[in-house]
């Protein structure tokens, strides 16, 4: 059983087939420094709190006294490298840090969009040095790390129209949770709205008159990792909201550039309250 | 060492000169989220204080110490047992440098014009034109993070946060005070918005089994509920008659407090034949009960229709429910066999109170005697998703799935009801060690039980035949609700031929078809017709020896829309709907994005080289035609209804950085770093927008664009490690 806190386990006799960190050490000396002054080496070499802990590299690598018997090299004695030329299938690397991080943000990562394409917990995180400062990163920022993959979305950060991603006040990780959630798109809330409402709860509401498609996606009008047009729009108004109001008079007119009603912020110039109005005359959103 | 513990960590400090500094009225974009002043800097601290045996640590760090957009954090823990955090950060968000206003905040959220204004445009223009320059139009956002996280045991985790957002400052608005469609003043809208978010969470995890539970609380708090500011055509309220009142001035509302309760449970289990149920309920409470604003601050108006202009309640009573479930169930019965199937229902149920307003009062001005009534909008949200994977070689793995996702809106919105099926071919490959090859392509079709474009209206006006006619046009099909096609294809490539290379293409293409021909024949629909986007680039990482590694990466991405709308112009209580009066706008945008870095070591361990430059190019396009010329109606309606030619939309950033780092006595860094950054964008709306502009009517702007600048960044700092 666990120690009922997190206590040093106590010394036991390793089990069959284990061969020992310190046997490891003496093949992988430069590994097991830079792994020992990582989060997870500090835990595992000096204060493992249960017995899986306390097998140290082999708590993840497998038994590895195969391995060392036969003088070491890729593969040999049944050893799980984790590297990218390693052979064993994901599902079983991934197994191998589930066995300790299913929990928390991790519960729903079987299934997810990640796990469904065979994508490598390690083809994201590096556990063997510390290359980010939280999380253990394989490169040095989470933009960099998905950038890896989502190239467009990290080009959408460049965008004049953005938020402060590229200015380093906030990453991926503010909306999205990699492993897996119950949203789609990976958001960590339970909607795309109470996603954005986490920092803009001004537009949660509910109010008095409100605006339908807001109620229904901040995304019907804004692409969150950037854009050309002002707010993050899809879109320049004041065709953004003429491809909805085809009521009569002024919101139909094709306009020159000349005229009020598309000059400076053009439609919320009088609608300045579009994400909803809880004045009693609010309903045309300009109260 | 220091008292038993042990001491580590760096500290860089140093200064920053901006070599051709930017004027302030240039400064937007430049310090849009960050404070670019000169002087001395704090670059990054780090400091980590530990016990020998690790068991305990603090680490304190920061950076940016002083300036506008400064950061740090403060951590204290025992090793595996819990962990203790705090994390401030402030960014400022600038929206103009250059804005102009003659108004006056003379108490918060009340704006004055000088007194000696005719109150008469275009005779005040000048003096608007005059006004002075706003320092800048900014809010800065204040951010403070606790958390406590306690691991009791391996599989026990307890965790506490709480963030308070705090918002400061002002960004524009615009208050209306016309008919529909026109006149209004830009003026400040003072935010002083805090938000408090507190979250309790819990989670107990076993080998074959694992559950937790959440709960989040969240409150928005507004200091001010309204704005209020004078309007440039009129000092006083006009003496009420035909229905209208001039007002000498308008008050807007704000957004109102709000709290918002989350309680959330789920769980996981391990079934036999490799099966994993997963599943999640989740019930949400919103509420928001500010007071109401009269319906207008114009007591001539109020003492022309005293009675009908009561509030038949104070608040909303807003109420909200909002409940989500999910159950999802992975198996892998046979080894290269994945089947998977997820089911997720959103229901926001929309219990606020449906309030009836026998009149109510357009822009402070116009008594409007259509009885009018809030509504309520609520949705239900399902999705259904099914996926077989096979693993038919090792080196490929085929996904095909499908997928159901439904609406249910009720009759308030233009469609009530709508399913959409989704297919879905995915394929993975590795066909050798060096190549990753993943292409998915997933196509849609939604379909709707029927389209009523008066449904927003049945539901908001009484009695208003004329009103309903004068609605949105019944040949428009709103692209969030509508009738769609969808087809979408990604692909993306990891070449590895070396440990030291890789190159990263990718692809991706999406197809919107809106257009399914609901008109009479010889008309179109309106509205968003399509929509096609597609992207392209490549990443390359390259590290040819150990001393140089270098990066870069280039993305085309363009997209296009087609709209179709028609000027509808009205006479009294007719609605003309002329066929020649339709018009098409094709919107495009395309957009260039590179970017490379390079990190050398001239000399290892005493010197290094970073490079790097980063470069993003935009251009906008809306051309609009008449697909027919407009030969209906009068003159003047022609005029309104001539598609006219409008400027493209373009902006280019480039930034270039340079440092050269020097290593010396083992834990010293001396670096010399220069960045030169310039931003140019044109934007017809913005770039010569005054705030009177003649010909426009009887509007104020505040003027305020996003100006160019181009900018020398010269900076020397001094770094020191210890351990």
């Amino acid at each position: 059983p666990a120690p009922a806190l997190a206590q040093k386990a106590p010394a036991a006799a390793l089990p069959a087939g284990y061969a020992g960190a310190e046997t490891c050490k003496g093949c992988h000396e430069d590994q097991f420094t830079k792994f020992e002054q990582t989060k997870m080496g500090r835990l595992f070499l000096k204060h493992p709190r249960n017995s899986t802990e306390s097998l140290g590299c082999e708590s993840c690598h497998g038994p590895g006294k195969a391995h060392a018997d036969a003088g070491g090299g890729k593969g040999v004695g049944g050893i799980v490298s984790f590297a990218k030329d390693d052979t064993t299938p994901v599902e079983r690397r991934n197994a191998t840090c589930l066995g300790c991080h299913q929990k928390s943000a991790r519960l729903f990562w079987q299934g997810s969009p990640h796990e469904s394409r065979d994508v490598a917990c390690t083809s994201c995180h590096k556990l063997m040095e510390t290359t980010s400062s939280r999380a253990q990163l394989a490169r040095a920022t989470v933009i960099e790390t998905c950038g890896q993959c989502h190239l467009q979305k990290r080009a959408q950060t460049m965008r004049s129209s953005h938020m402060p991603l590229r200015e380093g006040k906030m990453t991926c990780t503010a909306c999205h949770n990699p492993h897996g959630t119950v949203t789609p798109a990976l958001l960590k809330e339970n909607s795309a709205n109470e996603t954005c409402f986490t920092c803009h709860a001004e537009k949660r509401g509910p109010f008095l008159w409100e605006h339908a498609p807001v109620v229904e996606s901040c995304a019907t009008c804004h692409d969150p990792h950037g854009s050309n047009h002002e707010n993050l729009l899809k879109v320049a108004k004041p065709r953004l909201c003429q491809q909805c109001h085809v009521e009569s008079r002024h919101p139909t007119s094709p306009y020159s550039r000349r005229e009020k009603q598309v000059l400076g912020r053009s439609c919320v110039s009088c609608h300045a309250n579009i994400h909803g109005s809880n004045h009693p005359s609010g309903h045309a959103f300009t109260r | 060492k220091l008292g038993g513990m042990n001491l580590e960590g760096e500290i860089e400090s140093g200064l920053r000169f901006n070599v051709d500094d930017p004027e302030r009225r240039r400064t937007q974009k430049f310090e849009e989220y960050r404070d670019m002043g000169e002087g001395l800097q704090l670059e990054g601290l780090r400091l980590r204080l530990f016990r020998p045996d690790e068991s305990y640590a603090v680490e304190f760090g920061g950076s940016k110490w002083g300036r506008e957009d400064q950061e740090f954090s403060l951590g204290v823990g025992r090793l595996g047992l819990w962990e203790f955090r705090f994390d401030w950060d402030q960014t400022p968000h600038v929206f103009s440098t250059d804005a102009r206003m003659l108004a006056r905040e003379t108490s918060p959220g009340v704006f004055r014009l000088p007194a000696g204004l005719a109150r008469a445009l275009p005779a005040d223009g000048p003096a608007y034109n005059a006004a002075p320059r706003l320092d800048d139009i900014s809010v800065r956002w204040d951010t403070a993070r606790l958390d406590f996280r306690l691991t009791p045991t391996p599989d026990l985790e307890l965790n506490a946060s709480y963030t308070r957002i705090s918002k400061d400052g002002y960004r524009p608005m615009g208050m209306a005070f016309g008919s529909p469609g026109n006149d209004f003043l830009e003026v400040l809208q003072p935010l002083d918005h805090t938000i408090h978010d507190v979250r309790l969470r819990g989670a107990y995890a076993r080998p074959d089994w694992q559950v937790q539970f959440g709960y989040t609380l969240s409150i928005f708090e507004n200091s001010l509920a309204s704005i209020t500011a004078d309007n440039p055509l009129s000092a006083v309220d006009a003496a009420f008659a035909a229905g209208s009142s001039v007002p000498g001035s308008g008050r807007s509302s704000l957004a109102p407090d709000n709290v918002a309760h989350t309680v959330t449970l789920a769980g996981g289990v391990n079934l036999p034949m490799r099966t994993r149920v997963n599943a999640n309920f989740s019930y949400s409470l919103r509420l928001q009960d500010d007071d109401f604003l009269p319906h207008t601050r114009n007591p001539n108006i109020v003492a022309a229709a005293p009675a009908d202009l009561t509030l038949p309640q104070n608040s909303l009573d807003g109420r909200v429910h909002v409940i989500l479930g999910n159950l999802s169930v992975v198996s892998r019965p046979l080894r290269p066999l994945t089947l998977s199937a997820k089911y997720r229902i959103y229901d926001l149920i929309d219990d606020k109170d449906v309030v009836r307003f026998v009149n109510s009062v357009e822009n402070d001005r116009i008594l409007q005697t259509d009885p009018r009534q809030s509504g309520q909008w609520g949705f239900m949200r399902q999705n259904l998703d099914l996926d077989a994977r096979v693993q038919i070689v090792r080196p490929l793995a085929v996904t095909v799935g499908a997928g159901w996702e439904r609406w249910d809106r009720g009759d308030h919105r233009e469609v009530a009801e709508s399913d959409e099926v989704f297919g879905k071919l995915a394929l993975d490959a590795t066909p050798a060690e060096w190549l990753l090859a993943r292409l998915k392509y997933v196509p849609s079709f939604r379909r709707i039980n029927k389209y009523n474009t008066h449904a927003h209206v049945e539901h908001t006006v009484f009695e208003d035949p004329a009103g309903a006619l004068q609605g949105q046009s019944t040949l428009l099909r709103k692209f969030d609700e509508a009738e769609r096609d969808r087809h979408k294809i990604d692909l993306l490539l990891q070449i590895m031929p070396t440990e030291t290379f890789t190159l990263t293409p990718t692809f991706a293409w999406s197809y919107d078809d809106y257009d399914f021909g609901y008109a009479p024949a010889g008309v179109r629909q309106l509205g968003l017709l399509d929509e096609q986007t597609w992207s392209a680039g490549m990443d390359l990482s390259w590290a040819p020896v150990e001393r140089l590694v270098f990066n870069g990466g280039y993305m085309y991405e363009r997209i296009d829309k087609t709209q179709r709308s028609r000027s509808r112009p009205v006479t009294g209580t007719s609605t003309f709907d002329f066929f020649d009066y339709d018009w098409i706008s094709e919107n495009a945008d395309t957009i260039n994005t590179v970017h490379a870095s390079l990190k050398a070591s001239l000399i290892p361990k005493v010197l290094d080289l970073h490079l790097g430059a980063n470069f993003s190019t935009a251009y906008g396009s809306i051309e609009t035609a008449n697909p027919t010329p407009p030969t209906s109606g009068s003159a003047a309606q022609r005029a309104t209804a001539n598609a006219k030619v409008l400027p493209a939309f373009q902006d280019t950033l480039l930034r270039v950085d340079v440092a050269l780092k020097y290593h010396f006595l083992k834990q010293w860094t001396a670096a010399l770093k220069y960045a030169f950054e310039s931003w140019d964008q044109r934007d017809w709306r913005t770039d010569t927008l005054n705030p009177f502009m003649p010909g426009t009517g009887s509007s104020i702007w505040l003027g305020g664009d996003s100006r160019n600048y181009a900018a020398h960044i010269v900076g020397a700092s001094l770094s020191y490690s210890f351990k």
